[in-house]
């Protein structure tokens, strides 16, 4: 259902909006339409303006013959689903090129030379390929400070995951796996117990219990995940990984 | 989710700094320690860390870009 799309897609850009990350100054309007369970035009005209998530629900829409905010495009884009896996290659490249802003060309191309064609328009892959072929002084040997600094951002930028252990009033205890960067590149840490925002006037949070698989973007929780969409961000994420390290490990062949 | 953006550090504090972005916007909390950017200089940034310092070349280049991109967007909504 399209309202639906829109709800779950303003869900998980709701954070970095209001944190000033990415799209327009509209944070005061997407909290409301989202406690409100409102998805209306303008709410959509503000989605639309986002520099990267839109294009990418725009081009994985036009792959899979649906519609922009069916609730299959940003569940792929976001969670990850199989139409990302309808997406060719091809229109990825040029999509990379032509509509995405501030990417620099040649390390789109070194993006999809190393990983032949395999690179998915999925917003984990895009945040990892992005810390992966940026101009980080020497590589993988950064200092252990800076490795500490880019994983977290990295981790708070992916989409993750936690089973909610606690609900308190406006704060989650969820058991989580950070993302973590050593020098055999990046991979997800032991499971450890932190505390992430979440809003109860959101839903479904009003009923959010322990148990719960719940997807969390920069320390907030941003919806309650069914057990299908729980098994596809891991497997998702875990793909996005081993496609990343393959690529820094290129990269750093190549600096050599 | 988070684009990376490029900027130029107008102003420094304890490895925090005020990036001015060349879509028009500004950021004041940008961790800039992992590249060591001073004030002036252009810089990659992702969320907010800067993880790349830019030549002035490169910057021109990415601003220039950005302002194509953000018109060829802007008439394809």
């Amino acid at each position: 259902m399209k309202s639906d799309g829109v709800l779950f897609h303003a869900k998980h850009a709701f954070m970095p909006n209001s944190l000033g990350y990415c799209g327009p100054d509209k944070k005061g309007q997407i909290q409301r339409d989202l406690e409100g369970n409102r998805s209306d035009d303008e709410l959509i005209m503000t989605l639309q303006k986002f520099e990267a998530a839109y294009p990418f629900l725009k081009l994985i829409a036009r792959s899979a013959g649906r519609q922009v905010f069916d609730y299959s495009v940003p569940e792929a884009y976001w969670i990850g689903n199989r139409l990302l896996d309808l997406v060719p290659a091809s229109d990825f490249y040029s999509f990379s090129h032509h509509e995405i802003k501030g990417r620099d060309p040649k390390k789109v191309r070194e993006v999809f030379r190393h990983l032949d064609g395999t690179a998915p328009p999925h917003h984990t892959f895009y945040v990892m390929s992005t810390y992966a072929t940026a101009v980080v002084p020497d590589g993988l040997n950064v200092r252990n400070e800076a490795k500490r600094k880019i994983a977290e951002v990295v981790d708070n930028c992916r989409i993750s995951w936690g089973t909610v252990r606690e609900v308190g009033k406006d704060e989650l205890k969820v058991e989580v796996r950070r993302v973590s960067l050593d020098d055999g590149g990046l991979s997800l840490g032991r499971p450890a117990v932190r505390r992430v925002g979440y809003n109860p006037e959101v839903r479904p949070f009003g009923a959010v219990r322990a148990g719960d698989v719940v997807s969390i973007h920069w320390n907030y929780a941003c919806d309650v995940l069914t057990p299908r969409q729980a098994k596809n961000i891991v497997r998702y994420t875990d793909a996005d990984i081993r496609l990343v390290n393959r690529l820094m490990k290129s990269e750093e062949s190549r600096k050599r | 989710m988070c684009v990376t953006r490029a900027g130029k550090v107008v102003s420094t504090s304890r490895g925090s700094a005020r990036v001015e972005f060349f879509d028009g916007r500004a950021l004041d909390d940008v961790d800039v320690s992992v590249v060591d950017a001073k004030k002036g200089a252009f810089v990659e940034v992702f969320g907010n860390l800067a993880l790349g310092v830019l030549s002035p070349a490169e910057a021109k280049r990415r601003k220039q870009a950005w302002a194509e991109v953000a018109k060829a967007v802007e008439a394809s909504r």
